[in-house]
């Protein structure tokens, strides 16, 4: 029949003589095998699978009957009662342990070289928080985001679990005995040949003696350490102008003055939770004094975001910036530096580089005003003739009283040089390399690639990677071997001459993994059943009685001694931190008096990267989409530039420029950032990764191959760069919009519209009522107010404070199980963190003014978000609280879009399964969430809740101890993790608590204010340490 | 004409309204059925425990076993240890003390059938209301005369709110003692 009917169909169109109307080039050519497939309604085989008598036998009236009797039979079940599951309780509870009750253990972060004091917060013995230990005198209680995130990285799904050993391309699981019966036999057999072990900064004194002993086992061993950040150069300069010794601590809290050459120190350079609460010690709105900072940098940092004063310079200019300004001062006669500093000038180079000559003059007048309660601190990144002169003119001035005498940091093993690392792999091309052992490190992402240390690798015969998760450099090794995370091992830290603290694992190895340094015991008795899980744990506790204790004169026998140390998580050594001796006089030879040619083309800054590091935390989900606390972006990396330069290359954001160094080429987009200085090009460095896991590889670009291992400054910053537009575009995610600074719309919005209000220190000595002038007084409201008569909550948050770092959002995800939602939910402006840092620029393009503000829900008392819920599901409790109630909403989004903070935040899925191949749904994460915090499920809006949890935690304890709640009783996770104390928590009806203070401060004031909504958020005004008294 | 309007009646409108009034019917009485709160519940647990026994004839305090209920939000079922404190001694030979012993020298957990259960987005806290001074029984029921235990009132939100809001009715001997309870969301749901 069809047959028939597709004839008729064919004999019409071809009688017709129609237009030539051509779907395909088939068509047009008359294809027969194509006229022959329109002749059948189905294409050849669709159908032919269909066969009626293989259907099921079962008729229409069976089928329905069927149907009838089933729903009958469903319809008794559901009669009788639901299962509602089992209550399975421990067959012998453990003692510490109280179903409900978190318990608290004393450890060490080893995320960072740093080696924070860690109080770990866990759950029936699972780990859910991490909080500083406030018995450790350097973080004070305090952790930065990389120490909370990594509680993700305990629970990672993909962590390796069993040792693997390379077969050809892949790699076989294979046991622990295997493993280490070969490598013990490589380790005998290398006779003359070299072993090596590539390290990270070594922290631990007892992993330093495992290394000793190990070398003693096997003599041809060699320990490698690197650190991709680290302050060699600083530390070189020091020995040069002291004799000896390295870069001391300084008293940030006591510096009048503090100028910043390149010097991150708010943001990545040394401990900056220890640096960032000194420092704002010293900027203090109740005594009203301030330091001022003065920040020269080729890029907007976190430490220039919060600087008084700012300029922008390239840092080949550092050199003569520093002897222009030695210059100047021993002109005005304010020092005596016995060193010809003629061929340089403040003026001229100030006219050079085209800085403002009043600000200059006024860094020199603060210099001479505040001799011996200045700081001059130059970044690690600078070269080393930088580093001299500044020492030299901290000497001069006096400043040289700011160096902490208190503590000093400890280095228990010197980092290899470029030129150790490069006789390395020239041994290892010879084949002279038995086996290296890769110690919980990744050279072959880090190491510069003209080392040719990859390559090299190939020479030798036995490669053994002891790692957490696969890397770039276990995918080239034979032999992987999975190690304890942190929380799971044992160890301890030096980091100060003055303490050292202790690391306690606080749950069971979750996967067949061994501690690293158990490994290597066991090598070092030779034989694979020398391992027991009690092993490095035994080992540790030997070497202090046997070296640590008996140097502390303890009045406790060793056991207490133990017992003690570890419930604190530290212990204070007796050792003496010696005054620096006078400088070096011959030091001033160091410095050429010549200025060193103008540079020319583009520079290339290369950065730590705020939220991953040197990349050893990209496989973190938690801070790959943490903003960047400057730019907001998440998830990427990008090359910074100012917007002279974007214009002089013809490119704006998202385009795809090619940086090239010497032939070293790598592709990334564009972002233009305000405040970079002109022909910088700042690039982050730790994305990139490939081989690391679904989190970590692929995001952003791995600029590590812009490194070189012979560079004239040093690792870090290149000059004499070319840069070309590819024509290729890259979307980058950012979690705030980024103004342009010349639309009259826009421009200063924050400022104009009172979000951000700010004045000068000058300006608030003479009228300290100038916020408060500004206010809006007795607004009507057509509600009735609220009614608290009892505790009432409320937030203070001091701006003078806050630099912006970030470390509260990231407290905040991990306490409120706040989920990873993925670059593509980014680029929709559906991040869900609580609480984010606004960053608002004012001024111009190239000089901008930075305010920044932490924005998170206000809980006003007349809350435009309640009356417009169709289902009641957010309302007003008698606390003050704005609530929210999950299994009530139905998602209309009504009260997002009535919200003026724009602070609620939406499930536009169920994150967990939507991010990334459902990677976040691993059952395993269920260990990780906060038991006392609901975990949200797709269609429900959500918003922070004044820790609501912590609140009901506080209130039950009250009523348990029989006792009225106190405001004090609660602090929230950003106010635990803040290093700088900004956040203030309490009780608004108390007039007697700290928190009263605030909340009424002078500087006080609301955002949005107008719309009189009162929010129960008060922002401490910022005030900026300027010679003027408007901003 | 009017034989087929009474036809239609018959034939349309009559089995459309029963089945509105059946259906209706049997939704309501499934919807409030004692089952649906669970009010009635008597699982059989894996072994025959006797709250009777224990907490009625031998007057063991509750505390002896649900030693949380005081300090956390949970009351906590006793771990198998908590038993074999009398037991390694007391009733050995009897079958269900076997099988205690035997969950215990293998080291496993006894997997007990939950009775009483709020959803995992209320957090009931049972420490507030116990210091406050509100009886076990004020919710639970005389378990002390339970041979095996059952759920005696309804752990539904309209259930908490009754006793949260008429407190000083529902608990007269808390009269002078507590205030009522908290209505606000936040008190359960977070």
């Amino acid at each position: 029949m069809s047959e028939n009917k597709s004839d008729n169909i064919n004999s019409s169109s071809s009688t017709q003589t129609d237009v030539n109307y051509w779907r395909s080039f088939e068509d047009l050519y008359k294809n027969p095998e194509l006229i022959e497939a329109r002749n059948h309604e189905f294409k050849n085989g669709t159908t032919d699978d269909f066969d009626p008598l293989q259907l099921s036998s079962i008729s229409r009236r069976k089928f329905l009957a069927l149907l009838g009797a089933s729903a009958a039979l469903a319809g008794t079940a559901c009669t009788d009662y639901r299962d509602k599951g089992e209550i399975v309780p421990y067959n012998v509870k453990p003692e510490e342990i109280t179903i409900g009750k978190p318990n608290f253990y004393a450890s060490t972060c080893t995320v960072c070289p740093n080696a924070c004091g860690i109080l770990i917060r866990t759950r029936e013995g699972r780990p859910i928080k991490v909080d500083g230990n406030p018995e450790n005198p350097v973080n004070k209680g305090k952790i930065c985001a990389k120490g909370q995130a990594n509680i993700l990285n305990l629970y990672d799904p993909e962590r390796l679990s069993v040792p693997l050993k390379k077969n050809d391309t892949r790699f076989d699981e294979i046991s622990w005995k295997e493993a280490d019966n070969y490598i013990i036999k490589v380790l005998n057999e290398a006779d003359d040949k070299e072993i090596v072990i590539i390290t990270h900064t070594i922290i631990s004194p007892t992993t330093l003696k495992v290394l000793e002993e190990f070398k003693q086992k096997y003599p041809t061993t060699k320990i490698y350490s690197y650190e991709l950040f680290n302050d060699s150069i600083k530390n070189s300069a020091w020995q040069k102008c002291y004799g000896s010794g390295n870069y001391p601590l300084l008293k940030w809290n006591e510096a009048k003055v503090i100028v910043s050459l390149e010097s991150d120190f708010l943001g990545v350079e040394n401990n900056r939770i220890e640096t960032a609460r000194l420092f704002t010690e010293g900027r203090n709105v109740d005594t009203k004094k301030f330091n001022r900072l003065y920040v020269i940098e080729s890029s907007l940092s976190l430490t220039g975001l919060n600087s008084d004063y700012r300029l922008r310079l390239r840092p080949e200019a550092q050199y003569e910036f520093v002897m222009s300004m030695i210059n100047e001062l021993k002109n005005k006669g304010a020092i005596n530096i016995n060193t010809d500093t003629s061929s340089f000038s403040l003026n001229s180079f100030a006219l050079k580089y085209n800085l403002k000559k009043e600000t200059l003059n006024q860094l020199v007048t603060d210099l001479i005003s505040n001799k011996g309660k200045a700081i001059i601190d130059a970044g690690n990144s600078l070269p080393e003739n930088v580093h001299i002169a500044v020492n030299l003119l901290n000497a001069a001035l006096g400043n040289s009283n700011l160096y902490r005498t208190d503590a000093a940091k400890n280095e228990l093993l010197k980092l290899s040089s470029t030129k150790d690392i490069e006789e390395l792999v020239s041994q290892m091309n010879d084949g002279k390399v038995a086996a290296v052992i890769h110690f919980d490190c990744n050279p072959v992402y880090h190491f510069a690639k003209d080392l040719g240390y990859e390559d090299a690798l190939k020479k030798v015969g036995a490669i053994i990677s002891l790692t957490e998760k696969e890397s770039e450099t276990s995918f080239v090794s034979n032999y992987v071997l999975p190690i304890n995370h942190n929380f799971e091992a044992w160890g301890d830290a030096q980091t100060r001459s003055n303490i050292i603290s202790l690391q306690q694992p606080v749950i069971a190895p979750l996967k067949n993994t061994r501690q690293k340094e158990a490994i290597l015991l066991t090598w070092i008795d030779g034989k694979a059943e020398a391992f027991s899980e009690k092993l490095y744990y035994d080992y540790l506790m030997k070497n202090w009685e046997t070296s640590i204790y008996p140097t502390l004169n303890s009045v406790l026998d060793f056991k207490q001694f133990w017992l003690g140390a570890l419930h604190d998580g530290i212990i204070y050594t007796n050792e003496i931190t010696n005054n620096p001796t006078a400088i070096n006089s011959n030091a001033v030879t160091l410095l050429k008096n010549e200025i060193s040619k103008t540079p020319e083309g583009y520079t290339v800054v290369l950065k730590e990267s705020y939220q991953i590091g040197d990349g050893r935390l990209a496989g973190n989900g938690w801070l790959q989409e943490l903003p960047h606390p400057i730019s907001k972006i998440t998830w990427d990396n990008y090359a910074a530039v100012s917007e002279k330069t974007c214009k002089t290359l013809g490119v704006k954001n998202n385009d795809v420029v090619e940086v090239i160094i010497e032939g070293r080429k790598i592709s990334l987009p564009v972002f233009m950032q305000a405040g970079t200085a002109d022909n910088v090009i700042s690039i982050e460095l730790g994305y990139g990764r490939e081989h690391s896991g679904t989190v970590a590889s692929g995001v952003g670009f791995n600029a590590n191959i812009l490194l070189s291992k012979n560079n004239f400054h040093n690792s870090l910053i290149y000059s004499n760069v070319s840069i070309n537009k590819t024509g290729d575009i890259y979307e980058l995610a950012s979690s705030q919009e980024h103004y342009s600074f010349d639309d009259e719309r826009t421009k200063d919005l924050a400022q104009k519209r009172h979000i951000i209000q700010e004045g000068t220190v000058a300006g608030y000595i003479k009228n300290p009522k100038f916020i408060k002038e500004k206010q809006h007084e007795n607004l009507q409201s057509v509600y009735e107010p609220h009614q608290y008569n009892g505790v009432k909550w409320g937030m203070a948050i001091d701006l003078n404070k806050c630099t912006g770092c970030g470390d509260c959002v990231a407290a905040c995800n991990v306490e409120n199980n706040i989920p990873i939602v993925g670059k593509d939910q980014v680029l929709k402006s559906r991040e869900m963190q609580w609480l984010r840092i606004d960053r608002y620029y004012s001024g111009t393009a190239d000089d901008p003014n930075v305010s920044i503000q932490p924005m998170l829900c206000q809980h006003c008392d007349q809350a435009p978000c309640e009356n417009v819920c169709p289902v009641a599901a957010t309302s007003h409790s008698p606390d003050g609280l704005n609530q929210m109630v999950y299994n009530r909403c139905v998602g209309t989004r009504y009260c997002s879009n009535n919200c003026p903070y724009k602070v609620r935040r939406f499930n536009f899925f169920n994150f967990r399964d939507h991010f990334k191949n459902a990677y976040q749904e691993s059952p395993i994460f269920a260990l990780m969430q906060n038991p006392e915090v609901t975990v949200r499920s797709r269609g429900v809006m959500e918003k922070c809740t004044f820790c609501v949890q912590r609140i009901s935690e506080a209130k039950a304890e009250a009523t348990y101890n029989q006792r009225p709640l106190k405001g004090s009783d609660v602090t929230t996770a950003c106010q635990d993790t803040c290093s700088t104390n900004a956040i203030y928590f309490g009780d608004i009806n108390n007039k007697e608590s700290e928190f009263y203070k605030y909340r009424n401060h002078e500087l006080g004031y609301y955002v949005l204010e107008e719309l009189n909504i009162k929010p129960n958020v008060t922002y401490i005004a910022k005030l900026r340490n300027i010679n003027l008294e408007e901003v | 004409m009017k034989k087929s309007f009474l036809d239609y009646i018959i034939r349309n409108r009559l089995p459309v309204t029963l089945f509105v009034v059946v259906a209706s019917f049997a939704v309501t009485y499934y919807a409030t059925s004692a089952a649906r709160d669970g009010v009635g519940y008597t699982p059989s647990q894996p072994i025959n425990f006797s709250h009777k026994l224990h907490a009625g004839d031998m007057k063991i305090d509750c505390q002896y076993c649900h030693i949380g209920v005081e300090k956390t939000r949970f009351a906590t079922v006793p771990a198998v240890a908590t038993c074999m404190n009398c037991h390694t001694v007391a009733r050995k030979d009897k079958p269900e003390i076997i099988k205690l012993t035997k969950y215990y020298r293998e080291d496993k957990p006894i997997p007990w059938k939950r009775i009483h259960k709020v959803p995992d987005y209320a957090y009931f806290n049972h420490s507030v209301h116990v210091n406050k001074g509100i009886e076990c029984t004020a919710c639970h029921g005389e378990v002390a005369n339970m041979e095996k235990v059952g759920q005696m009132n309804s752990f539904t939100m309209g259930s908490c709110l009754n006793c949260h809001r008429n407190a000083h009715d529902k608990l007269p001997e808390l009269k002078n003692k507590i205030k009522p309870g908290p209505e606000y969301c936040s008190a359960c749901h977070r």
